[in-house]
């Protein structure tokens, strides 16, 4: 993974980038697993760092904020981000660090800082259908899943928002799955997931995930809010990135342990 | 009494009057407020705890220098209020090397709950082993210097001046009562270790974080923390019964080698750690014995795993003490087998959390259980509720057998 992986922290931060459109033979004849192939091969800068704020809101309105300072850096054939918990004041200095491989099948490394302990702990990174800080985002929304993992069709095309888009049914390969299916709307000039349909393991839609503001930064499309919604609960959670810098050179040894326990000073 | 209290709050009020002050200058201040309330379920329902704390961090830092202090406020019904600081330290940072000069806690190892290698801070064991982990560490002057390469470290800690575990005072229900024939007298004269450049300790560690293990290998020249009981008696010449005992508490020199790992298999993390004590003191019942001490080598050991299954973190572990060359007339067993069991889920969006945790002594078949349940009725505000639940009639646990309690702690973080 690269940057995608903060932007994937929207659960489908569908970035395009104008060289792998051309790449296609014909926009008429592309294939599902064609668009998530793209999607995901897309081109990305070379680091990224942002302010997350997440904001859990339940069906009567109440809301609960967690803020997170996140770097991300590509290293070739792995991706490191490191997050550092910002608020709530208890979960303040907890910071969280994730090595990701594009060899298939090599899970992630995952360790976690926790002041209270003074201890860096190594996390088994198995527990993706788990949500992540109690929000609508499992750890596999989050993450970055390869198209070889999901059967993948081309449904239709349809407008949304004045946007031309494809609409890419994915079902997953493996039996016991969290959702049976999943249904995106991607856009056909940007490639970026505007809208996704999770359904659960009964067929029922669980959540839909859309996309309320995006930018280009640097050259990039990036996904600056976004909100995931559980209809089943009615319970949302709004993501919303800030200070988003790309490409400013963050050295190789921000994603140490050393780094997990200074914080950000 | 009075005056400790006015100093203590002079100095709280002085920390926060600085705080606001230096607040232009990005000083950040963080901390909790906590009250704790404890309940003994046997006898007359005495409290075991009413503590009221207040706890400060201030942290401040500017380019390559940073420093923290972690001053603490205990308020008790019964005793004196507590003022402590627990950590106040200056960081330095270079290009690959850190300096941490000042008190400090220093955390080794891969053990939940248990000191194998972790033996730097000393223990608080006012409060047995039933605090937060982060208040049973004792903060030590000293000066740590950590050289990074990638994600290698070697770590070299010295500590210029000794300092013991802090145990129960006289009338705690945690003070623990050796079982001497007669009533002992006590001699603490050599009982301080005298501060001297000679005197210190010295620690060294490496260790690594890679994608297949995480290790650490650790060696370490210290003081015991715990003192020996030399015990000198007095035989009548005439019936050959015991006169007289004369307690003699003693630190002694300990040396160690140790290391820890963590690799992660599937779903699983497994864990392990180990330490070589050379030369630690044990009571021998050996009536041939001058002082009733015998020195052994010894081994510590830990194997543990971690694992989710439904949602439920699973960890248990399984521990070892075994005294090297026993001799039959040691106090200890050759062998003591300790096991720990912890499991905890979260509810309601990570709001509830339900946790039991245990340690059980295999040798005396005794246990510590704690169940809990923490909710979070808003953002950085806690309330727990819990039992501590003390099984069996001898060991390290069911000594402590009258002591079940329930308890019960609201905390707010700032």
């Amino acid at each position: 993974m690269t940057v995608r992986t903060i932007q994937i922290l929207f659960a489908i931060g569908w970035i395009a980038a104008s060289p792998f459109v051309s790449a296609v033979s014909s926009e008429e004849t592309i294939t599902g697993l064609q668009v998530i192939e793209k999607v995901y091969n897309r081109p990305a800068g070379k680091d990224m760092q942002a302010d997350l704020t997440m904001t859990l809101i339940n069906s009567r309105g109440d809301q609960r904020v967690r803020k997170i300072k996140q770097f991300t850096k590509d290293f070739g054939e792995m991706e490191k981000k490191i997050m550092f918990f910002v608020s709530p004041a208890d979960v303040r200095n907890t910071s969280f660090m994730n090595w990701s491989y594009d060899k298939e099948g090599k899970n992630d490394d995952q360790w976690i800082y926790l002041p209270a302990l003074k201890k860096v702990k190594r996390i088994s990174s198995d527990s993706k259908s788990d949500y992540f800080m109690g929000s609508d985002f499992t750890y596999d929304d989050l993450g970055d899943r390869h198209p070889a993992e999901d059967s993948h069709a081309l449904l239709q095309e349809e407008t949304v928002n004045g946007e031309d888009c494809y609409v890419v049914e994915s079902i997953p390969k493996e039996e016991e799955y969290m959702y049976s299916r999943t249904v995106t709307w991607i856009i056909k000039d940007k490639w970026i997931g505007l809208k996704k349909a999770f359904y659960d393991e009964d067929e029922e839609l669980l959540k839909i995930l859309t996309v309320k503001n995006y930018e280009k930064i640097k050259g990039y499309w990036i996904i600056l809010q976004t909100e995931m919604h559980n209809v089943q609960k009615d319970h949302r959670t709004k993501m919303e990135l800030e200070n988003v810098i790309i490409d400013s050179g963050i050295p190789d040894n921000k994603f140490t342990e050393r780094m997990m326990r200074r914080g950000l000073k | 009494m009075k005056n400790k209290h006015r100093a203590a709050i002079g100095l709280f009020l002085s920390v926060l009057w600085i705080s606001s002050s230096l607040n232009a200058q990005s000083l950040n201040l963080s901390g909790y407020v906590r009250n704790g309330t404890g309940v003994l379920t046997q006898g007359d329902h005495a409290y075991s705890m009413l503590q009221n704390t207040l706890s400060l961090n201030l942290e401040h830092s500017r380019g390559n220098v940073a420093f923290k202090a972690n001053p603490y406020l205990y308020h008790y019904s019964d005793r004196d209020l507590e003022l402590g600081l627990r950590e106040a330290y200056l960081d330095i940072y270079f290009d690959s090397i850190d300096l941490r000069i000042g008190k400090q806690q220093i955390i080794w190892g891969k053990a939940d709950g248990v000191f194998i290698t972790d033996i730097i801070s000393p223990k608080d064991l006012r409060e047995f082993l039933l605090l937060d982990f982060v208040e049973i560490r004792i903060g030590i002057t000293a000066l740590k210097a950590d050289y990074y390469l990638g994600n290698h470290t070697v770590e070299l800690v010295w500590i210029p001046a000794f300092t013991p575990t802090r145990m129960p005072e006289e009338n705690s229900i945690w003070r623990a009562t050796p079982d001497f024939p007669i009533q002992p007298a006590f001699d603490y004269s050599e009982k301080e270790i005298k501060e001297t450049l000679e005197n210190s300790e010295v620690f060294a560690k490496y260790s690594a974080l890679t994608s297949m293990i995480d290790f650490e290998i650790m060696a370490g020249y210290a003081w015991d923390d715990d003192p020996t009981l030399h015990t000198a008696k007095t035989m009548d010449p005439n019936t050959h019964q015991l006169t007289s005992l004369l307690i003699t508490p003693r630190h002694h020199r300990l040396s160690l080698l140790g290391g820890s790992v963590s690799v992660p298999a599937g779903g699983f993390v497994f864990r392990s750690e180990g330490a070589y004590y050379r030369d630690k003191y044990f009571q021998s019942s050996d009536p041939n014995l001058s002082d009733g001490v015998l020195k052994k080598n010894y081994l510590h050991v830990l194997l543990g795993t971690d694992y989710t299954l439904w949602e439920v973190k699973l960890s248990a572990q399984f521990i070892q003490q075994a005294i090297l060359s026993y001799d039959e007339q040691i106090v200890q067993d050759e062998f003591e087998n300790t096991m720990t069991f912890l499991a905890s889920k979260d509810f309601l969006r990570e709001t509830l959390r339900v946790e039991w945790f245990s340690y059980l002594g295999l040798n005396h078949r005794d246990a510590l259980i704690r169940p809990r349940i923490t909710y979070n009725l808003a953002d950085g505000f806690e309330i727990r509720t819990g039992a501590n639940i003390f099984v069996g009639s001898e060991g390290k646990f069911g000594q402590y057998d009258d002591n079940d309690m329930v308890v019960a702690k609201v905390k707010y973080s700032f």
